[in-house]
């Protein structure tokens, strides 16, 4: 059994300064549900832990869903519940709402955070792709103060995120999308409920007055060592009227692109017709959203 | 309800509220794990992470230093390692990932865990075998020196019916194939859980366990300690599920908690988290089935040859009872005249495979329910018209040569067929040629053998005392496992006696209060293990008349009766109330009689013991009856399939099921929804998929199991057979209700897909690409 401290923080000061304190032995603990799991599963990557820095008691400071201008901001410690009910999300980017509701279960949701979810880095977390194909920004607290990064580059590798020792992920920041555009998640997997995604994807289509594809995002989850949209592949719509054969093309071009960055693995056999298929799948249904 | 004859019955036949439903839905049922007793201490064990090696070295000497650690035994220290079942209670020999080396006793749980971390051991790792083709390779490493080839050889059985050469010669359609199944865990709630006390004085070990079957259990701990039997209670504590799996394991865990216990002279509460659940918990056993089934043109089928290979694990004492039901079962619900297969278990460096509801049932009828419809697609028949032709009624003779009676399985399946429309929508499925998401119909029907049989005795005691204020105790030798058994027996007893329902008392198992009847399984518990509380209650009922006589209990004026002409066939006992049967009139309270009993020294109480039919049967040919009775089934699903991801969807199933007679129609109900979800996760997406021996699935975040929103609408019918073998006619039910589940899903994806999924389960991978990944 792994022996830690447990600590509160008051202030969002107070955190970095615990964390700096523990040099890289502390762990922040938001909503729990990968934490206190991987804890009770003696994962060596806590091995040395030192403490628990609970941030639930910093709720005014970090559980937020709010516009500012043309932005929206997204405190770290909002639940993926919260993302799931909130207006401001379904009113501007409703695939994250969509993708934070097919998180586990309504218990996990309740307690999950955003934050949480994000600084876990699992390449399967389902809020991870509207996320990048929003080219979401992470603003980081430490103890010299802000800092403000691409989502992208923040997820380093499976398990680790930019983060120094003395520093924590506060809040995500993203552009609203243009009036028009559409979004759709899609998830693949084993059961309807408590499903880790064996394939997921977040894609925004957008047309222009003379019904071609004007904008594109295609960002698929659980395929890449990093998480990353497939610019090619949106590039192939970009110009183009919405149809069933593009988005194939849209599909086999997010499959290929697969198989450029991590080579043919035991898995390929069936991601590589899966992840086409459920590309197609977001693209035609958010296709079908424009009417 | 179809079928069955209407009888007047008072109490059974009746959908009655659960005895111990309150307790368990309001949370206030106190398990083992919620048991507490002062300055109890904590165990846990050790294990081997190796699949197959020899402990070289072990060292507790920093366990032993902790303070509050207060007891660690390790293999070395055991006078008994080996049980008397076969597993090893500790071992420095290793047979698979989860045999235990060590184990502790501290005053918390935390302190249990650092005194594990502490113990320092060296493994030597030696070669092992996994799979059953590994295993009976050439020159594979032997998991137990006394087993060649690693055949099980205790497990071995044979039908040899007729002649299968010259049946083959007469068939104009020889297909060939070969099924397989996978290990699945039964998934109960809760872990296993014992707690271990002793009484210092007379020295009587009690454990209060999660046990299946309770005197099973008792036989762990009598054997751990080297004392009698009489010097363990045995209490069974209410269980969270079970299914087959809180047999072995849970022998081994309580066993270790009585040794701790003994050693430490302190209370041992022992809770398996439920990766231990996992690691140690038996499996239901992965089947290599390969069959060849013969017809002739008209669809008759003249020849069927088998051979069905299980993987054991590294040990084993059940395999033989399920090879001995799969061998008996191992043509399917068919009448064929030459039959000859061979049955037989292997043992692995793996978990060991045990009893699941189901038995070996749902592995063989995945394979059977598959092949017939192969065959008629051969024949260019329609399924059900096959299955028609040649599926058992009354007076066919079953694979082990004997007739059957009241067979009602046509019926079962037609009514099914019908109301299903599956003709109609398996025709239009089959034309299903494009489109992303096709539907699928499948079929399949089953045949289940009732009780233990001639597998091992089937007998059972019931005692049952009637108090002085009118209440009723019972106990009897078979266990409440969750299937209901308390509330059966109760509606059973109460019907026997001629008292209310309400009137029953039933606690939990206690070895001071009953003999030892045997296990509570094989769904034998309403069918055949009720039998002796209906033979108790009769009999109490009928020394309750005589003593109502006896004590002048009924006020005889106005009737012109006097008691030199009463005598007791005059007399009737229902619903608590005595009265003349002629004078229905003339009556008296049950409570009142029994009230005098107490003061008059009148005997109020009955032990009865049932012993079935003798069952011979030739070993060498499998031949002999098998069962003293059969139940029916037929079950149907209907999928979505995806086609470009293979994510079967069950939509729905209709599932009809022979019960005989329906002692509780809405605990049948409650059996077969279960019993459809358990086969529907068997289907579809369980698989714990050990790797080298060593199980990776180890919780419920990484094995999967349909959730309730996976489970898909259900039709339930019950059929009622009129046959009056069991007791009041009942047949088995709980093991039906889930094994044929998941051959009507391969169907299903058959039909959508035109695949065949033949290893079990319908999986993404399998179902996208026609075989498993990796």
């Amino acid at each position: 059994m792994f022996k830690y401290d447990y600590y509160r923080a008051g202030t969002l000061d107070e955190v970095s300064e615990i964390l700096a304190r523990h040099q890289g032995k502390a762990r922040i603990v938001a909503g729990g549900t990968d934490i206190m799991v991987q804890i009770r599963e003696k994962d060596k990557r806590w091995e040395d832990l030192e403490c628990l820095l609970d941030l639930t008691f910093l709720e005014s400071e970090l559980r937020y869903i709010r516009e500012e201008g043309n932005q929206i901001h997204i405190g770290a410690l909002s639940t993926h519940t919260d993302l799931e009910r909130s207006e401001i999300i379904k009113k501007w980017i409703p695939f994250l709402g969509k993708a934070a509701s097919t998180v586990g279960s309504p218990q996990i949701r309740n307690r999950g955070t955003i934050g949480g979810s994000i600084c876990n880095a699992s390449p399967a977390a389902d809020p991870l792709t509207p996320l990048i194909a929003l080219e979401a920004k992470v603003v980081i607290h430490g103890k010299a103060g802000e800092r403000e990064m691409g989502l992208k580059e923040f997820y380093l590798s499976q398990g680790k995120v930019d983060l120094n020792e003395d520093e924590f992920l506060k809040e995500f920041v993203v552009e609203k999308l243009p009036e028009g555009a559409v979004t759709e998640f899609v998830k693949l997997g084993r059961r309807k409920a408590l499903a880790i995604s064996r394939l997921n994807v977040s894609v925004v289509l957008m047309l222009d007055k003379e019904g071609s594809i004007s904008y594109a995002r295609i960002a698929p989850g659980c395929i890449f060592r990093t998480p990353d949209r497939v610019e090619t592949a949106e590039e192939l719509l970009i110009g183009k009227k919405p149809s069933e054969e593009l988005w194939k093309e849209a599909g086999k071009e997010v499959s290929d692109e697969m198989i450029r960055r991590t080579g043919i693995r035991w898995s390929t056999e069936y991601k590589q017709p899966a992840v086409e298929a459920i590309v197609e799948d977001a693209l035609a249904q958010a296709a079908e959203m424009i009417g | 309800m179809a079928q069955g004859k209407e009888e007047n019955y008072n109490v059974i036949h009746k959908s009655k509220p659960r005895i111990d439903g309150v307790e368990k839905v309001t949370g206030r049922a106190l398990y083992a794990a919620d048991m507490y007793m002062e300055g109890m201490l904590y165990a846990g064990v050790l294990r081997s992470p190796y699949s197959s090696a020899k402990v070289t070295k072990i060292n507790t000497d920093k366990a032993k230093a902790i303070e509050g650690v207060e007891a660690v035994v390790t293999y070395a220290d055991l006078r008994k390692k080996k049980s008397w079942a076969g597993y090893m209670y500790l071992t420095d020999h290793i047979r698979y990932a989860g045999d235990c080396v060590a184990m502790v006793a501290a005053q918390s749980k935390s302190l249990v865990d650092d005194a594990l971390a502490a113990i320092e051991v060296e493994y030597e790792e030696l070669p092992g075998v996994y799979t059953i083709d590994d295993a009976l390779s050439e020159g594979a490493p032997l998991v137990h020196e006394e087993y060649e080839k690693n055949i099980f050889t205790d497990s071995m059985f044979h039908i040899r019916k007729g002649d299968v050469e010259k049946g083959f010669e007469q068939a104009d359609v020889i297909l060939e194939r070969e099924y397989r199944t996978q290990y699945i865990e039964h998934s109960y709630i809760e872990p296993e859980a014992v707690l271990a006390y002793m009484d210092p004085n007379s020295g009587l070990m009690t454990v209060q366990a999660s046990a299946q079957n309770p005197f099973f259990t008792r036989r762990y701990v009598s054997d751990i300690l080297g004392i009698p039997l009489n010097k363990v209670r045995m209490i069974q504590a209410i269980l969270g599920g079970t299914f087959g799996g809180k047999e072995e394991g849970i022998g081994l865990v309580t066993a270790r908690a009585a040794y701790l216990c003994y050693q430490t002279k302190k209370p041992v509460k022992f809770v398996f988290t439920r990766e231990d659940s996992f690691l140690e918990s038996a499996k239901r056993h992965p089947f290599r089935l390969r069959y060849k089934i013969g017809a002739t043109k008209e669809g008759k089928i003249v020849a069927f040859e088998g051979e069905q290979v299980d993987n054991c694990g590294a040990y084993n004492n059940q395999t033989q009872f399920m090879n001995w039901r799969a061998n008996v079962h191992s043509s399917g619900p068919y009448e064929i005249e030459n039959v000859k297969t061979d049955t037989y278990g292997v043992f692995t460096n793996n978990i060991h495979s045990g009893a699941m509801r189901g038995y070996s049932s749902p592995s063989l009828i995945f394979g059977q329910e598959q092949l017939i419809e192969e065959l008629a697609e051969e024949l260019n028949m329609d399924e059900i018209e096959l299955r028609k032709i040649n599926c058992l009624k009354d007076g066919s003779i079953t694979a082990t040569g004997v007739p059957v009676e009241y067979v009602i399985l046509q019926d079962v399946m037609e009514q099914t067929v019908e109301q299903t429309d599956y003709t109609r929508k398996h025709a239009e499925y089959k034309k299903q040629t494009d489109g992303r998401k096709r539907k699928g119909i499948g079929l399949a029907i089953c045949y289940r053998g009732c009780g233990l049989g001639a597998e091992s005795p089937d007998a059972s005691g019931c005692m049952m005392i009637a108090n002085e204020d009118g209440s009723v105790s019972i106990a009897s030798g078979l266990a409440e496992n969750g299937q209901g058994l308390k509330t059966a027996y109760a509606q059973i007893a109460a019907e026997a006696l001629g008292v209310r329902y309400e009137n029953i008392q039933f606690p939990q198992l206690d070895s001071f209060a009953i003999a030892d009847s045997g296990m509570t399984v094989a769904s034998r518990g309403t069918v055949m293990g009720a039998q002796s509380v209906r033979k108790a209650g009769e009999k109490l009922k009928k020394i309750m008349i005589k003593n109502a006589l006896e004590l002048r209990a009924f006020s005889l004026e106005n009737t012109g009766l006097t008691y030199d002409d009463l005598t007791e066939e005059d007399v009737e006992l229902k619903d608590a109330v005595f009265f003349l049967k002629k004078h229905p009139e003339v009556k008296v309270d049950f409570a009142s009689v029994t009230n005098t009993c107490i003061w008059t020294g009148k005997q109020m109480a009955a032990y009865e013991w049932f012993m079935p039919e003798d069952l011979p049967q030739d070993h060498a040919t499998g031949q002999g009856k098998a069962f003293p009775t059969f139940a029916y089934g037929c079950v149907v699903a209907e999928v979505e399939v995806d086609m470009r991801t293979g994510y079967v969807d069950l939509k729905k199933v209709t599932a009809s099921h022979d019960v005989g007679r329906a002692i509780n129609p809405a605990l049948i109900k409650g059996q077969i929804y279960g019993g459809i979800v358990m086969g529907q996760g068997y289907g579809i997406m369980e698989d714990v998929a050990p790797k080298k021996g060593r199980v990776k699935n180890r919780n419920f975040d990484s094995y999967i199991l349909p959730t309730s929103m996976d489970a898909p609408k259900m039709d339930i019918n019950i059929f009622e057979s009129g046959d009056p073998t069991g007791t009041y006619g009942a047949k088995s039910i709980g093991e039906p209700a889930t094994e044929a589940v998941a051959a009507a899903i391969a169907n299903a994806v058959y039909n959508a897909t035109g695949r065949r999924v033949r290893e079990n389960p319908c999986d993404l991978e399998t179902v996208l690409l026609g075989k498993k990944l990796g």
